[in-house]
């Protein structure tokens, strides 16, 4: 008799009490059961499939590898079932059939695997015994076979940081100061006496900028100020804007192939580049072509050792190995969910150097820049080859800021009490602008907002690029006035660092009172006229005695 | 093709406690749940008078799903529940404890910020070991649709997401609602409006003023004539070291009426009644608002298409019964049933029956008839029609009604106490406004003691509330004064002459002729979706992150 009789329940309640159950005769004793009472079909799929299941779950444990019918498995089967075979001979012996038989590649990987990894483990020595991949795969066709650099790098030498400054309109973006100042923290610790104190003969790393552009010397020196010990720039006309070619080769050439006696190594231990467009871009072609790996998007960067124990890198099975000097490149995973960890690490046969890394911009905090900063500036002196320049840049265009408004000596804003007459209201408001000398028209987000309707000659006047405040501009001119703008805390964070506030307003207790020098309690429409006349006479003092002065 | 998008056996959409006890059911049945939550934080965007229940009854309470619940994440018990009748100064109290005790195994007052974003932290751990998570700053803006049939979800922060169930708990305004037909926002009867202020105010004052311990917390109800005629009512719950007081309002009375929102609000905060517990003192933390559906009429009897289920708000699933009101306990049930259906029906080998079960156990819990008590639809068309309202109203105005009143002054306090009696109370002004201004007039004592606070003004309640600025989420359809200036004065972050609130009141003259206008300007908006019934909008939520951020709730 089964624990559970189907026929007391609900299907719904069924479900989760069958998937419970592991034995089959129970199983069965149950179908039987429901069968003779209300023999739903629901249950009994459900417990038949139950059975099913199990019945699948015996047949599969039950498979012994000496004997097993390979055709029967899916390569997943075979690939569990020889994870617990330890014996070489049963191994070979399903290789052996899996190829007479239905010879799939993937499953006669997983077997020969395995005999590798029961093999290897006892094979002794420890080594991994190295083919390089032209001998191991002569049919294919190598893609890296013209690139000189992907093998024979091994136990190269590698020394200091090289942190790519990216420039726009003239000068550093503010990515490049922080990678400047994170790569100059990280290159303090490293060679300090709590980090490994220089490089493996104790002499002290660099932190090397790069500097390729247009007229950059004085980005290069910049450069020294937020913590390079030297820095090496390109100038020419035709490098005045990013492009992929010469970038990358110039990049490549500074850190790899420039005969300077300082670079006395083979390439960069570490690279670092801005994850900004071109940065991105850069980053990859640059590592590409210095042929290691790249952690994009990193959000953190440390140099710590690691404990290995994939073969692949330690080349000895089994066995952890510790690597120091590991650049840590934490990086967000889906969507920030997680993070992830990405180190690059030698091979036995292959150096993955240098260990490169994009950050993004605003990861690390802007140093302050140190102008007694010493440095050495060396200019990378290469003939650029025409053809690193086929592509051609026709047009480029930087999106505008919009309207200025900061820098201004004055700056008159309206606010809503332009309301009972709009036109007319921002007319004299750019009446009073005019009066000034170095005056700019700014506009609270009430009347931005509003359905006035202007006049078509003040209209192009009325756009969110004029807006003051805390989703607009933040200005702090020597004078502001405020025209029928009640100074609600959204405005008054735009403004409340000017120099000298006015405020017209009808309103005695409008709470822009509280925070201006000067309270002129009156309608715009009669104050500003009077303003600007007393501005254009240069006689404001008669305007002012009347204002009272809070 | 369904193969294109990353697929979730299920997404749960919003982070509130509908969503939270939907995937943390889900993640304990094993089923991978990705959660998507709007807010830069679970519960940034949430607002509720403050109550939670725990139902005896029930089959699901956040402390079931979330052990450790009431220590972590709410603020205090409350056993003592009152009604205060108001007529001028003379104040009637009576003490419903009895219904509030009534199927209750506990409840607590709550702020939504912490209780909201303590629940997400579990359900993140809880979905994760199912290979889902949750993922704030992810608005969730429609439903993906493939030959007609709903399959999952699109954002404005991520690529379309596919799912075997969709539990859209993405609250009042619940777009996914809309976008499938379930939910509309026609009509200004079906919702309340409710505002809010957070007050400051120290756990020894609390005890002081309230008479109660640190462990222990209190209700106080409000209604009558505090409120110009408006029918709703008022509350007052006691936090840890901060009050909640707020004004619930028909949405249809608050047009109707003309009235500001939050001027109502502090109708009552300034009510001489108030300076027992005030005493001159008056900090406000936050300013909030919110929609509250009417389950009497809105909670929908099928809320399911296809692989979507609505919960909680969503679904309309919000008990507002005379002076009692459940929303949160329903909003926890209803995920739990849905993630419970899913299971079943996963079981059965057909997962598209999620929705049906759903419904079906909605009913077997019993909890559409406490959403939506047959009695009240029974008595209705009747007790709600003017005629009755009127005799009503004359009757209990004579002498002989006051009369009746004095007769039966604890059968009064009775009938408030009787959960049947209550599930026939009439929206009527009668039941709101009049009936309770009479029982203070006729039987009540005048309170001492003025109230002297001052509450700040609108701009200074928007000043104090944090936004991060996005594009405009909702747009003006009609911008005239017919269609739409009713938002001037419901919405509650604006008022006739106020030009730094959402919707603004502006007189146009073009060759000659004048023309009202309304202006709107979403910066201030506070997302309760009052604007979308009463005025002519598209109305949408902002962005993942971006709108208001409220630190209460």
């Amino acid at each position: 008799m089964p624990t559970i009789d189907p026929t007391d329940h609900e299907i719904a309640d069924l479900g989760p009490e069958v998937n419970g159950i592991d034995d089959v005769e129970e199983l069965e004793a149950m179908l039987a059961l429901e069968a003779d009472g209300e023999d739903r079909g629901p249950v009994r799929t459900l417990i038949e499939s139950r059975i099913e299941k199990l019945r699948a779950a015996d047949e599969e444990e039950d498979a012994d590898p000496g004997d097993v019918d390979l055709a029967e498995l899916t390569i997943a089967d075979v690939a569990n079932m020889v994870r617990d075979v330890d014996d070489a001979a049963v191994l070979r012996g399903l290789l052996e059939r899996e190829r007479e038989g239905k010879d799939r590649s993937g499953a006669i990987t997983q077997i020969e695997n395995r005999i590798e990894a029961v093999e290897g483990s006892e094979g002794g020595d420890g080594e991994v015994e190295y083919v390089p991949p032209e001998e191991k795969y002569p049919d294919l066709d190598h893609p890296t076979a013209d690139k000189q650099y992907v093998e024979g790098t091994s136990g190269e030498t590698y020394r200091d940081m090289w942190v790519y400054c990216e420039t726009q309109q003239g000068e550093l973006i503010d990515v490049s100061k922080e990678l400047l100042g994170k790569a100059r923290e990280l290159m303090d610790e490293y060679n300090g006496e709590e980090g490994y104190g220089g490089d493996e003969d104790g002499t002290p790393e660099e932190v090397i900028a790069v500097v390729i552009g247009d007229d950059v010397v004085d980005l290069a020196e910049e450069a020294i100020a937020y913590g390079a010990d030297r820095v090496v720039y390109h100038e020419d006309e035709r490098l005045e804007r990013f492009r992929h070619k010469p970038y990358t080769e110039l990049f490549a050439h500074m850190c790899r192939d420039f005969d300077v006696d300082w670079r006395d190594y083979h390439e960069p231990r570490y690279t670092v580049f801005p994850a900004t467009n071109n940065g991105r871009d850069l980053s990859a072609l640059v590592q590409g072509e210095l042929d290691s790996g790249l952690a994009s998007d990193c959000s953190d960067l440390y140099i710590d050792e690691a404990m290995i124990s994939n073969p692949a890198k330690t080349g000895i099975p089994g066995d952890s190995v510790a690597f120091d000097r590991v650049l840590h490149m934490p990086r967000p995973d889906f969507s920030g969910f997680e993070y992830s960890t990405i180190l690059c690490i030698d091979k036995p046969h292959r150096d993955f150097h240098p260990q490169g890394a994009s950050v993004i911009p605003g990861a690390f905090d802007l140093p302050d820049p140190d102008p007694d900063r010493e440095g050495e500036l060396v200019e990378h002196d290469l003939e650029l080859p025409d053809e690193w320049f086929q592509i051609e840049i026709v047009d480029h265009d930087r999106l505008e800021g919009g309207v200025d408004l900061t820098g201004h000596d004055v700056v008159v804003a309206l606010g809503r009490g332009i309301g009972t007459d709009p036109t007319k209201g921002i007319e004299l408001g750019l009446e009073l602008v005019d009066a000034f000398d170095d005056a700019a028209f700014g506009l609270s987000r009430g009347v931005i907002t509003a359905s006035y309707q202007f006049g078509g000659h003040v209209a192009d006047y009325v756009s969110e690029e004029r807006q003051i405040g805390e989703s607009g501009q933040v200005v702090e001119p020597a004078v502001y006035i405020a025209a029928g703008i009640s100074g609600a805390v959204q405005h008054k964070v735009g403004m409340d660092e000017s120099d000298t506030i006015i405020a017209i307003n009808d309103d005695p207790d409008a709470d822009i009172r509280g925070f201006s020098d000067y309270f002129i309690e009156g309608d715009l429409f009669e104050v500003l006229p009077r303003l600007t006349a007393a501005v254009e006479s240069g006689n404001l003092a008669a305007v002012a005695a009347e204002a009272s002065d809070d | 093709m369904t193969d294109d998008h990353e697929h979730y056996e299920a997404v749960v959409v919003g982070a509130g406690p509908g969503g939270a006890a939907a995937a943390a059911a889900l993640a304990r049945q094993g089923v991978e749940t990705l959660v998507l939550e709007r807010g830069v934080d679970a519960g940034s965007k949430n607002v509720s008078g403050g109550l939670i229940y725990a139902e005896e009854s029930a089959p699901y309470t956040i402390d079931s799903l979330f052990p450790d619940f009431r220590e972590a994440a709410s603020e205090r018990p409350v056993d003592d529940y009152y009604i205060h009748n108001v007529s001028g100064r003379d104040v009637k109290t009576f003490d419903l404890g009895r219904i509030h005790r009534h199927d209750t195994d506990w409840c607590d007052a709550v702020l939504r910020r912490k209780m909201d974003s303590w629940l997400a932290e579990r359900v993140h751990e809880l979905t994760r070991e199912t290979g889902g998570g949750l993922l704030t700053e992810v608005r969730v803006n429609g439903l993906l649709r493939e030959n007609g049939e709903i399959v999952g979800v699109t954002c404005d922060e991520l690529d379309p997401i596919t799912a075997d169930l969709i539990v859209a708990a993405d609250g009042v305004n619940s777009e996914l609602a809309r976008d499938a037909g379930l939910m509309d926002w026609d009509e200004p009867d079906d919702w309340f409006q409710g505002v809010k202020a957070v007050v400051e105010m120290e756990p020894d004052a609390i005890a002081d003023r309230f008479g109660i311990d640190d462990d222990e917390g209190a209700a106080h109800l409000f209604s009558g004539d505090l409120f110009e005629g408006v029918r709703g009512g008022g509350f007052l719950y006691t936090n840890e070291d901060s009050l909640s007081v707020g004004t619930v309002f028909h949405l249809d009375s608050l047009a109707a009426e003309r009235a500001e929102p939050h001027e109502l609000l502090d109708a009552l905060l300034t009510h001489p009644l108030l300076d027992q517990w005030l005493q001159g003192e008056y900090e406000e933390r936050e300013y909030a608002a919110k929609l509250v559906p009417d389950s009497k009429k809105v909670a929908h009897p099928s809320p399911h298409r296809g692989r979507l289920l609505l919960v909680g708000d969503a679904a309309g699933q919000m008990q507002a019964q005379g002076p009692i009101i459940k929303g949160m306990n329903h909003a926890v049930t209803a995920g739990g049933l849905a993630a419970e259906a899913y299971a079943d029906a996963k079981t059965r080998g057909d997962p598209s029956a999620a929705g049906e079960l759903y419904e079906a156990k909605l009913n077997e819990e019993g909890v559409m008839d406490q959403l939506r008590p047959a009695r009240y639809r029974a008595t209705r068309s009747v007790s709600e029609s003017d005629l009755l309202g009127t005799i009503g109203d004359a009757v209990i105005r004579s002498p002989i009604g006051a009369a009746g009143l004095k007769a039966f002054d604890g059968a009064i306090e009775r009938a408030f106490n009787s959960p049947f009696l209550l599930g026939m109370v009439p929206d009527t002004r009668f039941s709101y406004v009049t009936l309770p201004t009479r029982i203070g007039e006729v039987l009540g004592e005048p309170v001492t003691g003025d109230n002297d606070v001052e509450p700040p003004d609108l701009a200074d309640r928007i000043g104090d509330l944090t936004y991060d600025v996005g594009e405009p989420h909702i747009e003006l359809v009609d911008n005239s004064f017919e269609a739409s200036g009713t938002a001037v004065t419901a919405c509650p972050v604006s008022a006739v002459g106020f030009g730094g609130g959402c919707y603004r009141e502006e007189t146009v003259r073009t060759n000659g002729s004048e023309e009202r206008l309304v202006s709107l300007d979403t910066q201030p908006c506070v997302e309760c979706g009052t604007c979308a019934i009463v005025a002519d909008t598209e109305w949408e939520h902002p962005a993942g992150g971006k709108g208001v951020e409220y630190e209460q709730g």
